[in-house]
């Protein structure tokens, strides 16, 4: 199977289900040792790793652009905007097409596990640190049983000037 | 009463009859005793009043009323048209245009009454014939009334009904159900009859199912018929309530209906053959009288203006024969423009596909072939909807030039051709800016004052031209004028001035380069600043948009003589033919128009000039860019040979070093998104054949 399609419905049957304490879905992904969620509401789709056509003079980032179903999408790296070493492709790597203001946006991570359902009260906020550069793209951690998730900020990932 | 729906029509009738007003009122003042104008105008008025009523708009509805009556005056010869009086009018359309725009982003009017307006027309009005003003109103009503009494005969009986309507009929009197024969007439100040018609057919089949329509539905849908239709109608109702449904829609004049005795319809012949032919002419025969009936309708308003030339139309008698346009939805053609991209990305994968297995057989390059002119008819025939003339844009021109002309108190003339030239909807959308920027500057900068140019032994009377031609794939557009010219050594002074340049850099520049200074932000000669330009906002704003449209503006002047603007814009932007290269593994596509020629050059043919690289190509230096340093790659070239591709823009020409040729393509330009921003001579990406993403090289960029 070559994609992973998202339903957003079934973020919105599952808020119907329970509509006193929010819950909320994350996508679980993998980057080095580390376990990091993404709101599976700015997920668009999921799509095995292909070959990223090279955009000269941007940011080092900025791998390049791929054709998603007839549409040149920019395609970041998440290890090298987090400050982590870069990227090795393996047969997990994945690219993560999220949804945002501008247009759609492919991230590059080393694993896509699972997608886990965290109520508000497994939830704990977190501010922004500046000093550490991986922090500052973290908005809260969530517990799933015995695991932390660190729960990433979209609106820092999508971010051009976060370098 | 929801009419939502007609905004849209509405919209764009309006703005329609306004332009042609414009147009019309132009013509007026240099030619005020010219019946044709005075009769066009009070028609356009009259259709802006009835539409503007219709959607409900009262404060529109008000200042056209009060329009429509200064022009009736007009046209009966008892107000002359002044000068003054032009600029009332033309301030009233102003008001009409915010008014339109208002509706356009909030679908309401607005709250300005525009009194001082409407006080205005009165006055003009009343200072020439006070009580004269209720003269044509009055005359209508009486007209209306009796061509109203006169239709409503009965005329259901005079349908043709074949044998299938009859069946139909019979049976449903069989089950109980009730038939009519009904007579709607539309009152005649209506507008968009075609849809008070659809309410009451929509009314009725809600209740009831309507048998036969004279004229058919779709003819009332497309507006061909007078003002009245008659319905053959089956309802389990009331004749009352049916008739009551029909007079709910507003503007609806009348409605006659009775009972239908199938014995009484002319062609009733119970189980008889039906001669098609004879229907025919009944239903002409039946037309014949109500065309008769309106214009005797329409004799009686003439009368009175009868002094002021018997060739009166009857106002805002359906829609104007002029400019039947199709109006599409720009949306509906992205998407068609969307599938016809995805077509050639198909055709380019089969063309790859065939690439790879040469031992096919001919019937599939047949195929190929036959694939590939049908996407080129598609493609064609698509970018023909999508093309609109420039018309729409530079219709304006003639009155802005008017109010400059005022303003700037100079005297001056706008000689336009080609207004029929076509471009792509985006391009002609974007286009009107620049342009007016251009004429203004042409007005304020360009021609001199009266007294000099009659020193100088010109016109005193200013032109400013503005032509518009196609030249194979691109569009230009020049605007000329005979004024002054542009002074480069008051450009130049001015330059030194800011800093822009030193005076050492002054002196070695060329004429040209000297004008592109002109290009700079905030860069204005203009003496004094005024209203109309001046404020150095403009020729970098002009450049930055035509290059954004992938066009280009060049500037020729002879001081003295005058100036041309040219802008050249390509005709479509979607889909280009490009040359695929490869550079250090990677592919780019390369605009082919951009492309003069390719050569194969030596490397040791290269020189160097002030640390440049150049070769010296049949008498001609060129300057070579080297694309892998250009794009930061490892190029994969190692012969002694390289691969040139020699661009142009304008009068610059550059050599590109490139790894590999691939060949032509014909490409689907896609953007890149907002979020990549940084490089510059990237203009879009394209979906090669394999998939893969290829980025296009804008060659204007690197010159």
């Amino acid at each position: 199977m070559d994609q992973v399609a998202v339903s957003s419905g079934e973020v919105k049957s599952s808020k119907r289900n329970v509509p006193a304490a929010v819950r909320l879905q994350y996508i679980v992904i993998k980057m080095g040792d580390e376990q990091y969620g993404i709101d599976i509401r700015y997920v668009d789709n999921i799509v095995r790793m292909q070959n990223i056509t090279r955009v000269p003079k941007v940011q080092a980032y900025l791998k390049g652009v791929i054709n998603l179903r007839g549409e040149v999408i920019p395609v970041v790296s998440l290890r090298l905007k987090m400050g982590l070493p870069a990227d090795e492709y393996t047969k997990n790597t994945r690219i993560i097409i999220l949804k945002t203001e501008t247009g759609n946006l492919g991230i590059i991570v080393d694993e896509v596990r699972e997608v886990v359902t965290l109520g508000e009260e497994s939830i704990e906020k977190m501010a922004h640190e500046p000093k550490d550069s991986k922090a500052s793209f973290v908005n809260g951690i969530g517990k799933n049983g015995g695991e932390l998730i660190s729960l990433l900020d979209r609106n820092a990932i999508t971010l051009e000037s976060n370098v | 009463m929801d009419v939502s729906q007609y905004l849209e029509i509405f919209l764009d009738e309006t703005k329609e009859h306004l332009q042609n007003l414009n147009t019309q009122i132009l013509d007026l003042e240099a030619d005020s005793e010219n019946m044709d104008t005075i009769n066009e105008i009070f028609r356009a008025a009259h259709s802006l009043k009835g539409m503007a009523g219709t959607m409900g708009y009262k404060r529109m509805q008000n200042l056209t009323h009060d329009m429509e009556n200064v022009f009736s005056e007009v046209r009966n010869g008892n107000i002359k048209v002044q000068p003054e009086m032009i600029d009332v009018l033309f301030q009233c359309l102003d008001a009409l245009e915010e008014y339109t725009n208002n509706i356009q982003q909030t679908a309401d009017e607005g709250t300005n009454d525009n009194e001082p307006l409407i006080k205005m027309l009165n006055d003009i009005l009343n200072k020439e014939s006070g009580k004269k003003e209720e003269a044509p109103a009055a005359a209508e009503k009486p007209q209306e009334a009796s061509a109203g009494g006169a239709e409503g005969d009965k005329k259901w009986n005079e349908i043709a009904l074949d044998d299938s309507q009859i069946h139909v009929i019979e049976e449903a009197k069989k089950g109980g159900q009730k038939v009519y024969g009904l007579n709607v007439t539309i009152q005649e100040s209506c507008i968009l009859k075609a849809a008070r018609a659809f309410l009451v057919f929509k009314a009725i089949e809600e209740n009831g199912e309507i048998i036969v329509s004279n004229p058919s539905a779709q003819d009332v849908e497309d507006e061909k018929f007078d003002r009245d239709f008659t319905l053959i109608v089956i309802s389990e109702l009331e004749l009352n309530d049916v008739i009551k449904l029909a007079t709910d829609v507003s503007e609806i004049e009348s409605v006659v209906g009775e009972q239908l005795v199938l014995e009484n319809t002319k062609n009733y012949r119970p189980l008889e053959e039906e001669e098609p032919a004879e229907a025919a002419a009944e239903a002409e025969e039946k037309a014949k009288p109500v065309v008769v009936e309106e214009k005797k309708a329409q004799q009686t308003t003439t009368a009175p203006a009868a002094k002021s030339g018997g060739n009166d139309k009857k106002p805002a008698s359906g829609k104007p024969v002029v400019n039947r346009t199709v109006r599409v939805d720009i949306e509906k053609l992205d998407v068609l423009m969307n599938l016809v991209s995805e077509l050639i990305i198909a055709k380019n994968s089969l063309v790859s596909a065939s690439g790879l297995e040469q031992n096919n057989s001919s019937g599939f390059n047949e195929q190929i072939e036959y694939l590939e002119s049908v996407t080129t008819n598609l493609h064609e025939s698509v970018m023909k909807v999508r093309m609109v003339p420039i018309e729409s844009v530079v219709n304006k021109f003639p009155r802005m030039i008017r109010d400059l002309s005022k303003t700037l108190n100079k005297k001056m003339e706008l000689y336009m051709t080609g207004e029929e030239t076509e471009l792509d909807r985006t391009v002609v959308d974007e286009i009107g800016d620049p342009l007016m920027h251009l004429l203004r500057n042409s007005a304020d900068h360009g021609l001199e004052d009266a007294e000099l140019r009659k020193q100088r032994g010109k016109n005193p009377v200013g032109s400013i031209f503005l032509d518009a031609y196609q030249d194979g794939n691109n569009v230009v557009i020049e605007v000329r004028d005979d004024g002054n010219g542009i002074d480069t050594e008051a450009v130049k002074q001015k330059a030194i001035e800011r800093g822009t340049i030193t005076a050492e850099q002054a002196e070695n520049m060329s004429e040209k380069e000297i004008i592109d200074l002109l290009f700079l932000p905030s860069f204005s000669t203009a003496k004094k600043v005024t209203d109309v330009s001046g404020r150095g906002v403009g020729l970098d704003v002009v450049k930055s948009k035509i290059e954004s449209l992938s066009g280009e503006v060049e500037v020729k002047s002879k001081l003295g003589e005058g100036s041309t603007w040219t802008i050249r814009l390509p005709l479509t932007l979607a889909i280009i033919q490009t040359l695929m290269v490869v550079v250090g593994g990677e592919k780019y596509a390369i605009s082919l128009g951009s492309i003069q020629t390719i050569e194969n050059v030596m490397a040791s043919d290269i020189k160097l000039v002030e640390n440049k690289e150049v070769i010296n190509l049949r008498g001609m230096v060129i300057p070579l860019i080297r694309m892998n340093e250009l794009l930061d790659i490892e190029s994969k070239n190692t012969d002694d040979s390289l691969i040139v591709v020699i661009v142009k823009k304008g009068d610059k020409t550059a050599g590109l070093i490139v790894d590999d040729l691939i060949g032509q393509q014909e490409i689907v330009i896609k953007s890149l998104g907002s979020y990549i921003k940084q490089c510059k001579f990237i203009s879009g990406a394209t979906i090669l054949g394999d998939g893969e993403v290829a980025l296009i090289l804008d060659a204007n960029a690197l010159l």
